[in-house]
């Protein structure tokens, strides 16, 4: 274990709640797009980071020493992954370009709008902001404890 | 014991070991924050710290008579050592993650005073030795 093992660890928080940051950015910037690059008859469905803690591997010893003496290793996004659960919102709209355009359609007139929830992207915005500041209070603390460390003796 | 491998040195080092640790499982806790299922966790010394100095609070001490034995109890300094303990039988958050930011920060601002109070101690052991070489 080494001196800037914190300072790594706070990192890779950082890094995570930054790209979770960035993907909250292009749900919303995306909150109107009725077209997706990888399927055009489809909207834009919301995306969401899966998170997961990183932990030391290595051989049984190792591993039962890493639980006892040494703390994990942070965090990391495993995944950015498509939200195919949450419904598309439906917008009565017959002028707009992708409604459904057959009179017979139940559905007629109505445009298919991304599953993007504005408001519950802003609070886990505020979240993910939040918690980025956490890590760089986290990240201040071990600069600050290294820095003291330099002083012994003298 | 020597003249610099004091038992105060021996007990201020690893006191500054442990807090370290400490900092680097809080960072950990942090970085975890948002994390689905995670479990947080803490280090164990302060009361194993404890019971070595006061030798009163041990409940039951093991004698030991030969070197095999296995020791119950804390005996010697060697078998202080911090130990990472996860926290999972309880739920902060509804995703199952039981990080709860405003004690972990205020832990992490503890820590830190407490890792800077540790280091003004040896500085004032060594300050000590200093003048004792010194000879003032």
């Amino acid at each position: 274990m080494g001196l800037f093992d914190g300072i790594n660890i706070s990192a890779s928080g950082l890094t995570a709640q930054r790209l979770r940051m960035d993907v909250i950015a292009n749900n919303i910037a995306n909150a109107q797009s009725t077209r997706s690059v990888d399927n055009p008859n489809e909207p834009y469905r919301r995306q969401r980071v899966i998170f997961s803690p990183v932990e030391g591997s290595g051989s049984f010893a190792s591993v039962l020493g890493n639980k006892l003496q040494s703390p994990g290793l942070g965090v990391a996004v495993t995944a950015v992954e498509k939200d195919m659960e949450t419904p598309f919102k439906l917008v009565y709209d017959p002028s707009h370009p992708d409604a459904v355009k057959d009179p017979n359609d139940p559905g007629y007139g109505y445009v298919r709008m991304p599953n993007v929830d504005v408001t519950a992207e802003m609070v886990d915005m505020i979240a993910a902001s939040r918690g980025y500041e956490a890590n760089v209070t986290a990240v201040n603390a071990a600069k600050a404890m290294a820095l003291k460390a330099l002083e012994i003796g003298r | 014991m020597t003249f610099f491998n004091t038992k105060t040195a021996q007990i201020l080092e690893r006191s500054l070991d442990a807090s370290s640790l400490r900092h680097k499982v809080l960072a950990n806790n942090i970085a975890n924050v948002d994390t689905p299922n995670f479990k947080r966790s803490d280090i164990s010394f302060d009361s194993a710290l404890q019971s070595y100095l006061d030798d009163d609070s041990i409940p039951i001490k093991g004698m030991v008579t030969h070197p095999r034995h296995i020791p119950i109890g804390v005996h010697s300094f060697s078998q202080i050592q911090p130990e990472i303990v996860a926290e999972d039988s309880t739920i902060y958050n509804n995703n199952g993650n039981n990080v709860d930011i405003d004690s972990e920060m205020t832990q992490l601002a503890q820590n830190q005073i407490k890792y800077n109070a540790l280091i003004q101690q040896i500085n004032g052991h060594f300050a000590k030795l200093r003048n004792a070489i010194g000879g003032r």
